[in-house]
């Protein structure tokens, strides 16, 4: 690693910040997705608990799709950090 | 569930905690973080064609290997088919009814239910088993700056659907379907009319959203089962391998694995359902 030019190591540097910036941010949205989400079912389940399954398979099936785009942000930090 | 163990069975459990401790404290030095992860095992076979002439040959292996479990688990079944299931013939029974019962729900025409189930099942089986091997210790091939690396059971499964291409596929097989029975559904005018609606102007818009869905649909599943495995990979070196990983691999391959297995099957219906209605 010490045999890195200045614009190397800026470089190196940039794509690390770059990807936990990326993952970071990128996790903001389907947390405050999976969290509505998991507060709807938590009433849908309160009001009437003897739904109870099919609720919770059906919000763990949004969870999947809301989790989506903090996925989209995983690859990308997983190519800056392995593969650019 | 209650448990009971005998004598003997405490007694093998202590020396086996006593042994696995001892064996960690003394192996936690020389533990280092696996090299290639991430990598894939590339082979050029027809080098002039460029990208196109690759293969992944883990990725060919894998795939032909879960075709013969599906199959060797399936066809007993479908060849000795009874009206009183046993064990095997009534878990096929409940996960297929449980599909099946999806389809008819968001797909109305009553002679499209069949077809769409098919594709449906034979995607979900495929992806569950793939998915559900990623919990388990087997062979894998990385390529590593000394040539190939080849860990026998000292890492999960390779999955296929860790791998872009075969989801691509996937996604691709079934963007391209969807639009073969929306023309079948709704008629040919009608279809292509589909693309100019509300107005003509919307066309750009229709365009790249019917392109964006076979990319978030193979992404997603991409991103749960190799993001799983390089998590997996990165906290199983940061506490050495202490009793952690075999939870970590049963989360991420056994319930992320049959949510996201469930979600790619199900979405694929919503995406000919909504070729297949008439808005």
């Amino acid at each position: 690693m010490s045999d890195l030019t200045m614009a190397e190591a800026i470089r190196e540097g940039l794509k690390f910040l770059a990807a936990g910036v990326c993952m970071g941010i990128g996790a903001i949205g389907p947390g405050l997705g999976e969290g509505h989400i998991g507060a709807h079912a938590m009433d849908a389940i309160a009001r009437q608990p003897e739904l109870a399954g099919p609720i919770v398979g059906r919000m763990l099936l949004a969870d999947a799709v809301a989790e989506s785009t903090g996925l989209y942000s995983l690859v990308v930090a997983l190519i800056l950090l392995f593969v650019v | 569930m209650k448990v009971t163990l005998t004598r003997r069975d405490k007694i093998f459990l202590l020396i086996f905690f006593v042994v696995y401790a001892v064996v960690l404290i003394f192996e936690v030095p020389s533990v280092q973080l696996p090299e290639g992860i991430g990598e894939r095992w590339i082979v050029d076979l027809i080098p002039s064609w460029g990208i196109m002439g690759r293969v992944n040959p883990m990725t060919v292996i894998m795939t032909w290997g879960i075709i013969v479990i599906i199959l060797g688990f399936t066809l007993p079944i479908a060849r000795n088919f009874k009206v009183v299931p046993n064990r095997k013939q009534a878990f096929l029974e409940y996960i297929l009814n449980y599909i099946y019962q999806s389809t008819q729900d968001m797909i109305t025409q009553e002679n499209l239910v069949r077809p769409v189930f098919s594709i449906a099942a034979t995607l979900f089986m495929f992806i569950v088993v793939s998915n559900v091997l990623t919990a388990f210790p087997g062979v894998q091939i990385v390529p590593t700056s000394q040539g190939l690396k080849v860990s026998l059971f000292t890492d999960t499964w390779y999955a296929p659907t860790s791998d872009l291409n075969t989801n691509a596929t996937y996604a691709v097989m079934v963007l391209i379907l969807s639009h073969v029975f929306g023309i079948k559904a709704k008629g040919f005018k009608k279809w292509l009319k589909g693309w100019f609606e509300p107005t003509p102007l919307m066309f750009p818009l229709n365009l790249i959203g019917e392109l964006a869905k076979p990319i978030s649909h193979s992404l997603r599943l991409f991103g749960n089962i190799m993001g799983g495995g390089i998590l997996v990979l990165i906290v199983s070196y940061l506490i050495k391998y202490a009793f952690l990983p075999v939870f970590l691999w049963g989360f991420f391959g056994v319930f992320v694995g049959i949510i996201q297995a469930m979600v790619f099957s199900l979405l694929a219906i919503a995406y000919i359902s909504a070729q297949v209605e008439e808005g």
